[in-house]
């Protein structure tokens, strides 16, 4: 118990948070949630809100909306696959090196773009995107365009349980990573560049550098993720770099709230399984639910700008009850949250 | 012996300007597009400046928002789509009245009818949007304010896109053709008497838009906003009334070329994206708040777009733009006419 306890201490994760993640291991077990569809609406959730971490992570502490973000998953998805495909590597492995272009890509643009102004970067980085996207659809001959790629799945299984427990384990593993250098004084600096330059550099912190080591770990993580989505679809088109995805991910954090990187993977489940329950419900009105996450994003920004986290901290986290700050981790300093 | 020292100071001067980077560029530019239209035929100036007018419509919304405002809209393609769509609705709603009732002067009218009637459409979308959205955020934070307005604007964009699909469905809602003129040939080119009309409208806005903000009161208002908020509070300027008119003009210029397009591209949900980008490049390119140069650089990002195309193939129109933009603000990140873009060290 008390080495569960300093593990979870180690990664970061609260009790609440630990029981949260059980609850996600357990329920696809528990009989109204162990058909297939919904475990597949879990996958997709989880990599969505595996998504919202690592956007987040450039987002909420340096404050760079990072807008052509779905296209750095699509290129990590993209090498897999065609590595897959071309020259028969496996997708296990292949989900390692898509990491490599994406981020090569982030690190260029950084370069290149973060010495501007937030909104020059953001543009910029949508302008890749884009770039990225049509080259994507023209060049043929190496991933079939708007035809489809099709790939290997990672496993031969048709279920979708052992992805979820894949994409559980990934999610986990990007959580942990990305905990452990916000809690370090790199995150610091990050955190100071995003609320004050001014003050950061006279701290002796050289704001282009940290941006650009920001922006190229959020990159590679989203080719890393985008490797996973390859080989659990089978199929891949270049619509997956749209920006209207990288839309998605961006309401997903903004509502979950932004700098907090677990806001995101909270907002996300909800946010897809209320698409697909809309899909399928109200397949008359096409297009709802994203009218109604339009508005939420447009309240949540105006009226909540913390979203989800700052209303969880200002209700649970300042809580003056034991168990719940037993729960929270409030009274742990080990935590360090 | 004072007016030659005049005029030759006015020569040298002129000289200079042209060897900056913007008299460059635009020397550059008007060469290569004649040497395009040697080589691929006329339609490449033809379309350059049917386009380009546009985009520089759409381009000097933009501009003005972020200059006056500060918020960079990236619901703009969405005001362009809106503009299209209420063109659209009036275009068809005048064409049955008209069928209804032949001979009456609505069938002359129509035209303008259409694209006035989208222009005022736009216009009240963005004094709503100001009012509801953006001064609801000004009057809580106004920390992170670019940032935090880009996101806004991306969820109305949303709920406009979607919203359209919601409401009227994903179909393509066009209209054959504005005017029921022939063509026109120009230079041995056919140019259809829509494109001129729609070319001439837009230069006459363009010349009312410079007329207003230069000479009239409010514009010169406006221009004073966008230079200082603080003083221009200070010499009693009603910031309320300059934002919504600013909002205003701006989704206004955007919904003006969505519905003067419209017999070109039909409307459809997501037909904000091809504007946005669009003027989204130019206003990058000739650097973030510069009005007057965004005019030019409509034409100037038209014309690379159609040699792309013409060149290269559809399908290259993202990336040979997207690389040029990287390469000017590598070399001059205030872009090629100049701004005031602080670099990272002023946020």
């Amino acid at each position: 118990m008390d080495k569960i306890r300093r593990v979870l201490d180690w990664a970061g994760i609260t009790p609440l948070g630990g029981l949260t993640l059980l609850l996600l291991i357990l329920i696809p077990w528990v009989p109204p949630f162990n058909k297939e569809y919904l475990i597949r609406w879990l996958v997709m959730g989880v990599l969505v809100g595996a998504q919202a971490i690592a956007f987040d992570f450039t987002s909420g502490y340096i404050n760079i909306v990072n807008f052509g973000f779905c296209a750095f998953f699509g290129l990590g998805a993209y090498t897999s696959a065609v590595l897959a495909v071309r020259l028969g590597v496996s997708p296990w492995i292949g989900m390692f090196i898509g990491i490599l272009p994406a981020a090569l890509l982030g690190f260029l643009t950084g370069i290149l773009t973060l010495r501007l102004r937030g909104i020059i970067a953001a543009c910029m980085a949508w302008f890749v995107g884009l770039a990225l996207m049509g080259i994507t659809t023209k060049w043929v001959k190496l991933t079939e365009g708007p035809l489809s790629l099709s790939c290997p799945t990672l496993l031969k299984t048709t279920s979708n349980l052992p992805y979820l427990y894949i994409i559980l384990a990934m999610m986990l593993v990007v959580y942990i990573v990305l905990k452990w250098v916000v809690r370090s004084p790199m995150g610091l600096a990050f955190k100071a560049i995003g609320q004050n330059m001014e003050a950061a550099r006279t701290s002796g912190i050289n704001p282009v550098r940290y941006r650009i080591i920001n922006f190229t770990v959020s990159c590679a993580f989203a080719g890393w993720l985008g490797g996973f989505y390859a080989h659990y679809y089978g199929v891949l088109m270049p619509d997956v770099m749209l920006t209207t995805k990288t839309v998605e991910v961006l309401v997903v954090v903004t509502i979950g709230g932004r700098g907090s990187l677990w806001g995101g993977l909270f907002a996300a489940i909800p946010f897809v399984y209320g698409t697909e329950l809309v899909r399928s419900f109200f397949s008359k009105y096409p297009g709802i639910n994203l009218v109604l996450y339009g508005f939420f994003l447009l309240m949540v920004m105006i009226y909540y700008p913390g979203g989800i986290a700052r209303v969880y901290q200002k209700t649970l986290g300042q809580s003056k009850n034991r168990v719940v700050r037993w729960l929270t981790g409030r009274d742990n300093p080990s935590l360090r949250i | 012996m004072g007016l030659i020292h005049r005029f030759k100071s006015m020569l040298y001067s002129t000289f200079a300007n042209i060897r900056s980077a913007a008299g460059i560029t635009i020397t550059l530019t008007i060469i290569i597009a004649i040497l395009g239209a040697v080589d691929k035929g006329s339609y490449i100036i033809v379309n350059t400046i049917v386009t380009g007018g546009m985009w520089a419509l759409m381009a000097m919304g933009l501009a003005l928002l972020f200059g006056v405002m500060n918020v960079a809209n990236f619901a703009h393609g969405e005001f362009f789509m809106v503009g299209a769509l209420a063109a659209y609705f009036i275009m068809t709603f005048s064409g049955q009245y008209v069928a209804a009732h032949p001979g009456t002067w609505v069938a002359g009218a129509a035209p303008f009818l259409g694209i006035f009637g989208a222009t005022i459409a736009g216009s009240l979308f963005g004094a709503v949007c100001e009012v509801l959205v953006f001064r609801q955020l000004r009057k809580r934070s106004r920390e992170q304010w670019v940032m935090n307005v880009f996101i806004l604007t991306l969820g109305i964009s949303v709920i406009l896109a979607n919203g359209h699909q919601l409401l009227f469905g994903t179909g393509y809602k066009g209209i054959v053709k504005y005017l029921d003129l022939p063509s026109i040939s120009i230079f041995q080119t056919l140019i259809s008497s829509d494109r001129i009309f729609v070319f001439l409208l837009g230069m006459v806005a363009i010349i009312v838009f410079w007329l207003f903000m230069k000479f009239s009161k409010t514009g010169r208002a406006i221009r004073a906003v966008s230079q200082d908020e603080t003083g221009a509070l200070m010499v009693g300027i009603d910031l309320n009334r300059i934002q919504i008119l600013t909002l205003a003009i701006s989704s206004a210029l955007a919904a003006f070329s969505g519905a003067s397009l419209l017999f070109m591209f039909p409307a459809y949900p997501t037909m904000g994206m091809a504007p946005l980008y669009n003027s989204w490049f130019v206003v990058i390119v000739v650097g973030m708040g510069n009005v007057g140069a965004a005019v030019i650089g409509g034409f100037i990002v038209a014309l690379f777009q159609i040699l792309t195309t013409v060149y290269f193939g559809e399908g290259w129109g993202f990336v040979v733009p997207s690389a040029l933009i990287i390469l000017i603000l590598v070399v001059k990140p205030s872009g090629i006419f100049g701004s005031s873009v602080r670099g990272v060290l002023e946020q």
